[in-house]
């Protein structure tokens, strides 16, 4: 049995949206996210973990991007997100 | 779990994964054969590495001499890579630090360009060329036969399959914007990360059920259902294995997506230093003082005291600062055996002036965090830790993979066919799985037939293997495709597998006289391997071949597929 249509997206835009959200959102919290860390840590260090931990969150915010009600909340959280990270960038 | 998230979970599953199926079957079966490159290679060549490898001299002296026949070396800076069974080794000689020597090149170099038509200028190495500036050159050298290796035509099918493993076939692609790394690599990335996102949305469709799922096998029962326990249990068994794969699969392919941003923000663009924080570099830069060296050094001595000093790690890396001037240096870097340490870096520099050794780190003994995450990130994904006994875990664990993958595609397909699907979508299911299963199934009978036809071909190069393999792929594909007909793909496949698994050692013996026995008694266990390996191929293809055809007679066979 393929999955159930009623929980599905159906709008191909939304669909788009949400793929967006995902790859492009999700890859700029998870970025920001590091660059924010080289700030405390070693930024080498920083940087190596990354290999690892980098892929994995991206690849579960693209999936909240699928998961989440509303498609705009997760757009705003994921660019309040990013914004909030490179704050200490923005002011300096 | 509520329902929304179980569906939401199982439809992201089900569309990533068969968007990726044939490419990550392709990446999945390559990279299995590519744990044995260095055998393949030694089989295709019918020279065994395990029988010379410890016996090879290594002459870099020998080198040196041979360039200096052809080029002025003073001043230059030299990088040696060597290949990590020992008998071969990437060399470079970049242009001299000094500018009177750096101006004749050029105008060498320009006198050379002008004799040659342009287009014909012959191509050394592979494309590290930095322009027609300087005579700066990039070969490979075999050191067992002390000559230059022409990669074209030294190409075998060991390096076949694993850049098969990473679509690097597919680089002939221009991409109409360049996005920082060549098509096939970006493809290979792309998939590795999507891979990523269907192994997680995949565990979180069984998480609720995983244990009880685990343990449900229901071999006897319809051939959906035997496809769904196949697809979870290999799957859930499988995952640690297939998670480090996507991950660092997605790490050592297309890394720049993560360097870039870091390279940019972090480093201020200085991605020489970044290279150098991870390791992959020496940024150092050794003035050059424009005065003769007046000592004399001997390269091939120094390496082996250094060698010695570090018994369990091999070389790999040695570059030679400002060739023959008074501040001349010589870098060496080495990895430790993996089993006296997982990771580190041993680092040793060395003035030849005053033959003092600046700095030295033991490969063994420190390893900072950094060289701890790439030791992870290379072992893991190479299986070169323990010894062949676990290489033929992971090419098994690789096999299982493509297993879970066929297992996939069979249950999205039956899954949707039933009277309710409109027959325009089934229509189109049916020829996706068709074509999807003949492209991915035929690649053991084509892996084993090209081997075996390269028995027959004296001196094949790259074109050659390419023209066997993606032929007789093409061939057998649009047969497959063109017989609609599932089981029958399966069914042929596995007969041709058990065929051709099967003719590959037996012609072996016969062409080569490489029978088990002899290549036992004479050392040569890669070419043994190999021959052994394709021989289990085979007799594992005729078991199930046959347990296929028991089943029928009890069951009443389920049609696997309507052909539409």
């Amino acid at each position: 049995m393929p999955a159930n249509k009623k929980y599905l997206t159906t709008s191909p835009w939304l669909r788009l949206s949400k793929i967006m959200a995902g790859t492009v959102g999700g890859y700029l919290v998870m970025i920001s996210l590091h660059l924010l860390l080289t700030r405390v840590f070693p930024r080498e260090n920083v940087v190596a973990t990354a290999f690892f931990t980098g892929y994995i969150l991206w690849a579960f915010l693209l999936l909240w991007a699928f998961v989440a009600k509303n498609v705009w909340q997760v757009w705003l959280t994921y660019a309040g997100l990013s914004l909030l990270f490179s704050l200490p960038y923005l002011i300096s | 779990m509520d329902n929304r998230k179980y569906n939401i979970y199982f439809h992201t599953h089900t569309v990533s994964g068969i968007i990726i199926c044939v490419l990550l079957y392709v990446i999945f079966f390559a990279g299995s054969f590519a744990f044995f490159k260095d055998d393949i290679a030694a089989w295709q060549k019918n020279s065994s590495y395990v029988a010379s490898w410890q016996s090879t001299p290594r002459d870099f002296n020998g080198i040196l001499d041979s360039l200096g026949r052809h080029h002025q070396l003073k001043g230059r800076d030299f990088e040696l890579f060597l290949n990590k069974n020992g008998v071969a080794g990437y060399i470079s000689m970049l242009g001299s630090n000094d500018s009177i020597v750096k101006k004749e090149a050029k105008a060498l170099a320009l006198a050379k360009a002008k004799a040659t038509p342009a287009g014909e200028e012959k191509k050394r190495g592979r494309g590290r060329g930095r322009g027609g500036e300087d005579d700066a050159a990039y070969f490979t050298y075999d050191f067992a036969h002390k000559k230059e290796v022409n990669y074209e035509k030294d190409y075998d099918m060991g390096e076949f399959l694993y850049r098969l493993h990473f679509l690097a076939p597919l680089n002939v692609i221009r991409l109409p914007i360049p996005l920082g790394a060549p098509f096939g690599y970006l493809l290979a990335g792309i998939v590795s990360f999507i891979f990523l996102f269907a192994l997680i949305t995949g565990l979180l469709v069984h998480w609720d059920k995983m244990v009880s799922n685990f343990f449900t096998f229901r071999p006897w029962a319809k051939w959906k259902t035997v496809w769904t326990d196949l697809h979870t249990a290999l799957g859930v068994i499988q995952f640690p294995f297939q998670f480090l794969f996507a991950v660092t699969g997605v790490v050592l392919i297309v890394n720049s997506v993560l360097l870039a941003p870091f390279t940019k923000f972090v480093y201020n663009g200085d991605d020489k230093q970044l290279y150098a924080d991870l390791q992959t570099a020496d940024n150092t830069t050794y003035e050059y003082t424009y005065t003769p060296l007046t000592t004399s050094f001997d390269l091939n001595q120094f390496l082996t005291q250094v060698e010695k000093k570090w018994a369990q790690s091999d070389i790999n890396r040695v570059f030679i600062r400002n060739y023959q001037d008074a501040n001349m240096y010589v870098i060496v870097l080495a990895a430790p055996h993996a089993e006296a340490s997982f990771s580190g870096t041993g680092k040793l520099v060395y003035r030849v002036r005053d033959q003092r050794i600046l700095q030295e780190t033991s490969p063994t003994q420190h390893s900072t965090y950094v060289s701890k995450v790439r030791g992870l990130v290379y072992h893991l994904h190479f299986g070169d830790f323990g010894g062949r006994p676990l290489r033929v875990m992971y090419f098994v664990l690789g096999l299982m993979g493509c297993v879970v993958i066929i297992s996939g595609i069979l249950i999205w397909l039956v899954a949707r066919d039933k009277n309710s699907t409109p027959s325009r979508e089934r229509k189109f299911n049916f020829w996706t799985a068709n074509i999807f299963l003949a492209v991915c199934l035929s690649m053991l009978p084509v892996t084993a037939f090209t081997m075996t036809a390269l028995l027959f071909l004296k001196n094949a190069g790259q074109s050659d293997i390419f023209h066997l393999y993606f032929y007789s792929w093409l061939v057998l594909g649009v047969y497959f495709i063109a017989r609609k007909n599932i089981a029958l793909t399966n069914k042929q496949n596995l007969l041709l597998s058990a065929v051709l698994c099967f003719l590959l050692p037996l012609l072996d013996g016969v062409v080569r006289n490489n029978w088990f026995w002899n290549t036992f008694t004479q050392g040569h266990f890669d070419i043994l391997f190999i021959d052994l390996l394709f021989l289990g191929l085979s007799i594992i293809s005729t078991v199930v071949l046959v347990k296929m055809n028991q089943r029928k007679e009890v069951v009443t066979p389920q049609p696997v597929a309507v052909g539409a």
